[in-house]
Order: structure tokens, then sequence, then C-alpha cells
């Protein structure tokens, strides 16, 4: 259990700056979750805390001590990593108690911590084996039970689910959830699957070329993402963009398939609103106050339906989601509508200008 | 496109082994057949394609009568002591060059690597005089030192790609375990590299055992000497030329490297093909 501070942390390869100034308190015990898409940054800040990679600017703080000059296994940290790396030439006892052994543990308190962590995690029954006999997800529960033997006070997790295919994943993200609870130690995980983020983390870290986007609660980054590219990194399937035209009168714009009313007073020009596929319905043609498209392309997931529907006069397809079985006929012409309250503004430079404020449609 | 399964295909085939066959292994089949003539049958005009009266008498005379243990004992240190000299330089060369950055990296490893492009006998020229002022002319050390030439530059080469494809996880992990830099390099990537290992000192061994021109020039106590000019400076001299002697002692020379590599050629193999394929 540990408090982490980093404050005006960068990171750079040779000229290239990968990180480029992070400031982020993660607090004692808290589950924090670093997405952002490939390259953002997020697996090399990973490796700065693991104490892998040395910080080029910026201060880090384990519970109030700087930690940046620390080697890794002094900080009190153990790190899980994506491709698990265990120790090929070593039995599965030997990989989790390898740490241990480093530090000069007597070997009697080894095996009991060892066996402790292995009963808790079900591989007990295979300490003796190399890690090539087990299975996918039993290595990955060896890389766990390796950090969990350290008894670290940070918990490190690089991508752990991704090398796991669909059922095992959800599988061991309840394993970890339910460790998570078990031991309240603060833990950091890097990923890029979203659900894994929403599910697990107590703050959500969305990065985006080597800068923070937004820091927050899963449900705060939902409902009030701080700029267009949080919006449309949180959820799934993405939050829709419809551009909007010049303005009118009253804080009319012109958009595909008709007109919205946008709040007036606000903070700069509006230039773009988002609506989740969530939030917007299918509604008769004759309906006042509907945007005006044809459906293009429908998914059937049995829980959902995705519609696809490309508004007249423009080549972006929006993507409304309708619950269940839906029997929506491709190319029939249709109504487009959301609940205003449910409506982003976002200005030319991407900032969010307006959450959750009333976004009326106009008739087409 | 060319039918690799038809009967042209495969009778084209077969001639070009057989032909093939016949330069590798005819030397070695007369080689074991004169090994096994009496002297008589040996130096008939018309040579016998197989012995008519196979005796073990050049095979007994080697071992009694001539210096062939000592020649063996020599060559077993020497290209032993250089095969363990090689595979402990080009481990730490080799892992070096691919797990650490640092200026001069490539240079100084392309510069090792061109060693090789030169002809040993030319290196042997400078190499005479080094030895000649350190003292170490006519010594088994510096048989040793300078049989490093043969095998260092390609050991370590094969040893860098190696360990360019052990993945870089895994020495973090160990890192993040708190192993020093040293301690991954013993416990975590030599113990997982045997196969490559194994290889690297076979190969070196191989490339001393053969050495002829080296232990010629550097070796000139007959004490000292090991087994390619022994066996040249017995049985085929200015005065004498005993044929049968000659090869069953050739054959006798060449059982330890045939022998290890019919032990060891799985790590052998698997050594070789690791660059490849994955």
């Amino acid at each position: 259990m540990a408090k982490l501070e980093l404050s005006g942390i960068r990171k750079s390869f040779g000229a290239t700056e990968v990180l480029k100034g992070i400031d982020l308190t993660v607090e004692h015990g808290e589950f924090v979750a670093f997405v952002g898409p490939s390259g953002c940054g997020k697996s090399t800040l990973l490796r700065l805390i693991c104490g892998l990679d040395e910080i080029t600017a910026g201060q880090m703080a384990i519970d109030g001590e700087l930690v940046n000059d620390v080697p890794p296994a002094k900080r009190g940290i153990a790190m899980v990593f994506q491709s698990y790396a265990l120790y090929p030439h070593m039995s599965v006892g030997d990989n989790m108690g390898y740490a241990l052994r480093l530090a000069g543990t007597p070997r009697e308190e080894i095996r009991a911590r060892v066996e402790k962590a292995a009963k808790v995690l079900r591989i007990d029954s295979y300490l003796d084996r190399k890690p090539r006999q087990l299975s996918g997800g039993q290595r990955q529960r060896v890389a766990i039970g390796r950090a969990i033997v350290r008894e670290p006070r940070i918990f490190l997790f690089d991508e752990p689910l991704s090398n796991l295919d669909a059922s095992l994943r959800v599988e061991m993200r309840i394993e970890i959830a339910r460790m998570k609870d078990r031991l309240g130690t603060t833990m950091v995980y890097v990923t890029h699957d979203q659900i894994e983020a929403m599910t697990l983390a107590d703050k959500i870290v969305v990065l985006n070329a080597g800068r923070v986007e937004q820091v927050g609660s899963p449900l705060a980054l939902y409902n009030t993402p701080q700029n267009r590219f949080v919006a449309g990194f949180i959820g799934s399937p993405r939050m829709n963009f419809m551009r909007l035209g010049a303005p009118g009168q009253g804080g009319r714009y012109a958009v595909a398939g008709g007109s919205v009313l946008v709040p007036q007073g606000l903070a700069a020009t509006p230039a773009e609103i988002g609506v989740r596929p969530e939030h917007l319905e299918l509604v008769p043609l004759d309906r006042p106050h509907a945007l005006e498209g044809v459906v293009t392309m429908t998914e059937h997931l049995g829980s959902d339906t995705y519609a696809y529907v490309t508004l007249e006069g423009s080549e972006d397809m929006l993507v409304v989601r309708l619950s269940g079985e839906n029997a929506v006929r491709r190319n029939a012409r249709t109504g487009v509508a959301f609940d205003p309250e449910m409506a982003h503004v976002f200005g030319a430079d991407g900032r969010t200008l307006a959450s959750a404020r009333p976004v009326a449609l106009e008739a087409a | 496109m060319f039918d690799l399964s038809s009967t042209t295909a495969k009778v084209v085939f077969g001639l070009a082994l057989l032909f093939i066959g016949f330069f590798l292994f005819f030397p070695l089949y007369w080689l074991v057949i004169s090994s096994l003539k009496g002297n008589a049958e040996l130096y008939q005009i018309i040579p016998t394609p197989a012995p008519v009266m196979p005796t073990l008498e050049h095979f007994a005379n080697a071992i009694t009568r001539g210096k062939l243990p000592m020649y063996l004992t020599n060559s077993l240190i020497t290209s032993g002591a250089s095969a363990l000299l090689v595979t402990v330089l080009a481990l730490y060369a080799g892992y070096s060059f691919a797990k650490y950055r640092y200026f001069g990296r490539q240079p100084v490893m392309l510069f090792m690597l061109s060693a090789q492009m030169f002809p040993f006998g030319l290196l042997l020229i400078s190499i005479y005089p080094m030895m000649s002022s350190l003292n170490l002319l006519d010594t088994q050390l510096g048989l040793i030192l300078s049989y490093i030439v043969f095998a260092l530059p390609v050991s370590t080469y094969m040893l860098y790609s190696y360990f360019a494809q052990v993945p870089d996880e895994l020495i973090d992990a160990a890192r993040a375990d708190g192993a020093s830099d040293l301690r991954i390099f013993h416990t975590i990537v030599i113990p997982i590299s045997i196969p490559p290992i194994v290889t690297v000192f076979l190969y070196s061994f191989m490339w001393s055992w053969n050495d002829l021109l080296y232990s010629m020039t550097l070796i000139v106590s007959d004490s000292k000497r090991t087994i390619g000019p022994g066996l040249l400076l017995t049985y085929l001299n200015e005065v004498n030329s005993d044929w049968g002697g000659a090869m069953a002692a050739s054959l006798m020379a060449s059982a330890p490297i045939v022998i290890a590599f019919m032990f060891l050629q799985r790590f052998f193999i698997q050594g070789v093909t690791a660059g490849a394929v994955k």
C-alpha cells in the first residue's frame, strides 16, 4: 500500500520526447488504469514507475520518498508483464520465489510464501512444472503469483490480459478484480481495452501523445469528457461526431440531415456535437425534431443491434445502438433523434464546451 | 514449374546427390579401407576396392609404437582450452553487443568480424612476432591464444544473434525482481542458451583440432606437437611414407570430433537454426 506521486515527468529517447510532462497522484490502495492509443506513452510511463527506464525530467515519489534513482527492486514494486516473462528454465515455484531468493529471504519462508500465493491462484499443483507445460491462463496466474509473493507496495500491470483469448480474458479480469478487493494494494494497470479499464479501475488516466488528456472515475470520463479525444476514446462503439455548419439565428446550426440548436453563451464557437450510439434512437420520418438519413448497414449482436445511418448530404455514418433484436430494414429512410441532455458540444480545438446541456433538434 | 515429385526429377536429383556424395565420401571410404589393408595389399599397382585380408596391425602400431597418444593429448589440451576461452569471450562479447547500447558498439563488432575476412595464414605472419616478443613461441599457451582468431569472430556473432532474440521483457522481469546485470546473464540468459553455447564450443574446438599451419609454425618441440603436424611428420616425411599407418592414425584422430558431433548434434542443429527460425 502506497501513495504514488508523479510531477512533471518527462521521458525522451534520443531526440523524441515520448512523455511530455505527466502530473498524477495515485492514492493509497487505488486502482488506476492508463488507457490510450498505441504509442501514447502509457507503457513507457509504467516502465518509469517500475524503474526499468530512467526518468529524463520530473520527480517521482512513493509515500513521499523520492525514488527517481532507486533501483526497481528497492522501490517495493512488482510488475506483471504482457508476455508474462516467465523464466523458461525454472519451475513455477522457482519463478515465483526468484525475487525472494535474490533478496536473501530464508528458504523456509520463500516456500511458505510461494505456496500461499499458489493456493490463492489455484496453481499449487503445478509448482514443479516448467512454464512451457502450462496453458496461457495458467502462465498468467504464475506471472501474477510472482508479483504477489513479493508483497509489493504497488502492483504494475502491463496489458496483462491481451495475450489471452476472449473467454479467458473475462475470467482473469474477474480474478484481478477479486485480487484488488482482497489485497487492497495500490495498482497501476495499463490496457488498451477500455472494458478492462471501465470495470476494474477506480480512476482512469487517458493518455494521448505523451500527455494526460483527462483523469477521472470511469463514469466521469464517460459522462463528462473534457475534450473530443476522451469523448471518442471512452465508450464502445465510439461517440458519433457531427460537424456543425455556419451558425444561424439564435444558436441554430446546420448539420447533415437537419439542424440543431446549441446553447448560447459558450466559451468558444462550437464546431462539433457528439452523441453516443446508445443515446441515439431511430424515429419515424414524420416526427418533428429529427435528423434524416438512410440505414446503410446493420449489425445484429443478439443483445444489441447497431444501425449505421448515413445522414442526408453527408458521407459519414452515425452508429445507433438499439437494444435487443431489432428488425431494421436496410436502405430504409429513417429519422434519428437524441435526448438533448446527452449531447456534447466541442470547440474547434477539441475542448468540450458543454456536456449534458440541451442541444435541441430541429426539423429537417 | 518444375515438378519435384516427377520421376525425371527424382532421377536427376538422385544422380546429382550421388555425384556430390562421391566426392564427399569416397576419400573417407578410401581412408577406412586403406587403414585395414596389409602393406602388401596396400602397395599393389591396381588397388583392391575392399581389403582382401582385413588387418588391425596399423592401428596397433599407431597406438603402441608411435607417439599418437601424446599428440592426441596435446591436441585435446590446446583445442579444449582454446574452445573454452573462445566460448567464454564470445558469451560476454555477444551479450554486450546484443543487449547494451553504447558508443562504438557497431564499429567494434564490425572490426571484430573483419578479422574473419583475412586468410589465417596472413594473420599468422603478425601473430608470430607477437608470440615471439611475449616469449610464447613453442608453448601451448601461445598456441591456445592464437587459436582464438579461428573461431572468436564467428562465435561472437552466433551468440550475438541468439541473444538478440532473447526477449527484453525477460531481462526486465529479472531486473524488476532485483537481479543485477551479471546475475541476470548468469542465472537467466546463460541457462536458456545452452544449445548455441554447445554449438560455439564445438565449432571452435573443431577449428583448432583440424589446424595444421599454426601448430606447425608456432610449436617446435615434438613433445608439444598437436595431432595434425604430429601425423604428418611421423608418417609422411622425407624418408618414409607409411600410408597404412597414416590412414589408421588419421581415423583415430578424427574420432573425438565425430563422437562429439554424434552426441551433441541435436544441440548443434538447434544452435545453428536458432537464428533463422524462432
